[in-house]
């Protein structure tokens, strides 16, 4: 029960926090982090997966509505949470029973840095990929995704190296 | 039928993944196809009134940028106002009724004041909301300024909002041409840095320098003639090519923009409708 309150508070702070501070802040002019992606990232790890769809999806288009691009955080945000748990799998062996919160605790420092890297690589690919709609731009999208993505990973492991768990 | 169940039970989330993904993707298509929608956009009123709240916080942050530039405004068109009147003074007919004064008719423009509630540089679409819409006369494919320059073109409108197609937005084209040579050609955004933007069209003969500034060319009946759009920051052109490729430094500080004017052209229903009528016989 906690942990649901939890999740449902850090929903709400997340898309305040991104759509009314965040979406501002442009370091060198086109570099956005993107950090709303650390409610889909901190889902406790056995939630039922099309919950998890369910909530990113709700999360992209709240997110979409605050900054005019209807659908590309949805698709995005519902690709990262179909590959959470494959990802999760891929550097994690965590029991059947359990049921883990993804953090530097649980899953061990190397693992969750490589979880939250491959995460955000993977939603700001998309989400800047699809804003152009075109691979026209190939090299200079992927300078800014990764640019991005540097920022957004340093943003979510700074949050999570100050929380205490 | 057992085996189809059996296989949308197996497969639920894989389905439900397609789902979602397809729902986003075919907003994305529809948006970009048709006039992205007033309804869902930030100028809905709730998303927008909601940014018009926080907004009320940041401007007070930029009220002493917006202060220099207004009161320079003003010193400038006082200036104005004097040597005008000196003029007239100096013409003035001696018997009041044999001249009258007429503004010519492709010069009524009139400006609508608006302020900016909401806007990025970092995309590359981006777009500009205003707190007025309709209600205060706005209407789409109108032409906004701000006090250093050109800004972009009117969208989509709704009943207290708007929203703007800026020049940083690789869809928009805008007309300019030199002061000096009256060379014209369109400017577009390079989708990188949110000072420079790129003029293309201008052929190898013509002549210019650094420095040189660019003004809108009044040939499309958004813009009047003559409103700043940039200067030219840096240029090249190989031996093969037949056009310059010129970097245009932008006028307007997109970042700091928090007061602009929209452009009212009152004949503009009649030369549009007088331009379609030509084209079609």
């Amino acid at each position: 029960m906690l942990t649901v309150i939890q999740n449902i508070i850090l929903f709400i702070v997340l898309i305040l926090a991104q759509v009314l501070v965040l979406n501002n802040i442009q370091f060198l002019g086109f570099i956005n982090p993107y950090i709303y992606i650390l409610f889909i990232i901190s889902l406790p790890v056995s939630l039922p997966r099309w919950f998890t769809l369910i909530l990113a999806f709700a999360m992209g288009i709240l997110i979409d509505v605050f900054s005019n691009t209807l659908g590309m955080h949805a698709a995005a945000a519902v690709l990262i949470a179909y590959a959470r748990s494959f990802i999760i799998k891929l550097f994690t062996s965590i029991d059947e029973g359990n049921n883990p919160t993804p953090s530097f605790h649980t899953f061990g420092v190397g693992a969750y840095i490589k979880y939250i890297f491959v995460m955000v690589f993977l939603h700001h690919a998309t989400l800047f990929y699809l804003e152009v709609f075109s691979f026209a731009h190939f090299w200079l999208i992927l300078f800014k995704t990764l640019l991005s993505s540097t920022i957004t990973i340093l943003i979510i492991l700074g949050l999570k190296s100050m929380s205490r768990r | 039928m057992r085996n189809l169940f059996n296989f949308l039970i197996q497969y639920s989330v894989l389905i439900l993944f397609l789902i979602l993904e397809l729902i986003s993707i075919g907003l994305i298509v529809k948006n970009q196809e048709y006039q992205k929608s007033v309804f869902l956009s930030s100028s809905n009123s709730t998303v927008a009134s909601m940014y018009e709240m926080s907004n009320s916080v940041v401007e007070f942050f930029k009220l002493k940028a917006s202060n220099e530039t207004l009161s320079e405004e003003n010193t400038a068109l006082k200036n104005e106002i004097i040597q005008l009147r000196n003029r007239l003074e100096t013409i003035k007919p001696i018997s009041k009724d044999s001249i009258r004064f007429r503004i010519p008719p492709e010069m009524e423009y009139k400006f609508i004041s608006a302020k900016v509630i909401n806007s990025s540089t970092n995309k590359l679409q981006n777009y500009i909301t205003l707190n007025k819409g309709i209600r205060d006369g706005i209407k789409v494919d109108m032409g906004v300024v701000s006090d250093l320059g050109v800004v972009g073109i009117v969208k989509t409108v709704s009943d207290k909002f708007a929203v703007v197609i800026p020049i940083l937005n690789d869809k928009i084209r805008i007309n300019c041409k030199f002061t000096k040579s009256n060379y014209s050609g369109p400017l577009q955004w390079t989708g990188f840095n949110y000072q420079f933007a790129s003029l293309n069209d201008i052929a190898r003969h013509v002549k210019f320098a650094l420095g040189d500034s660019l003004v809108t060319s009044g040939f499309t009946n958004t813009f009047p003639e003559g409103i700043p759009v940039g200067t030219i920051d840096n240029f090249n052109i190989k031996e093969s090519d037949p056009y310059y490729s010129i970097r245009v430094k932008l006028a307007v500080d997109f970042r700091t923009l928090s007061h602009v004017k929209v452009i009212d052209y009152k004949n503009y229903r009649e030369q549009r409708y007088l331009e379609q009528v030509a084209t079609e016989k």
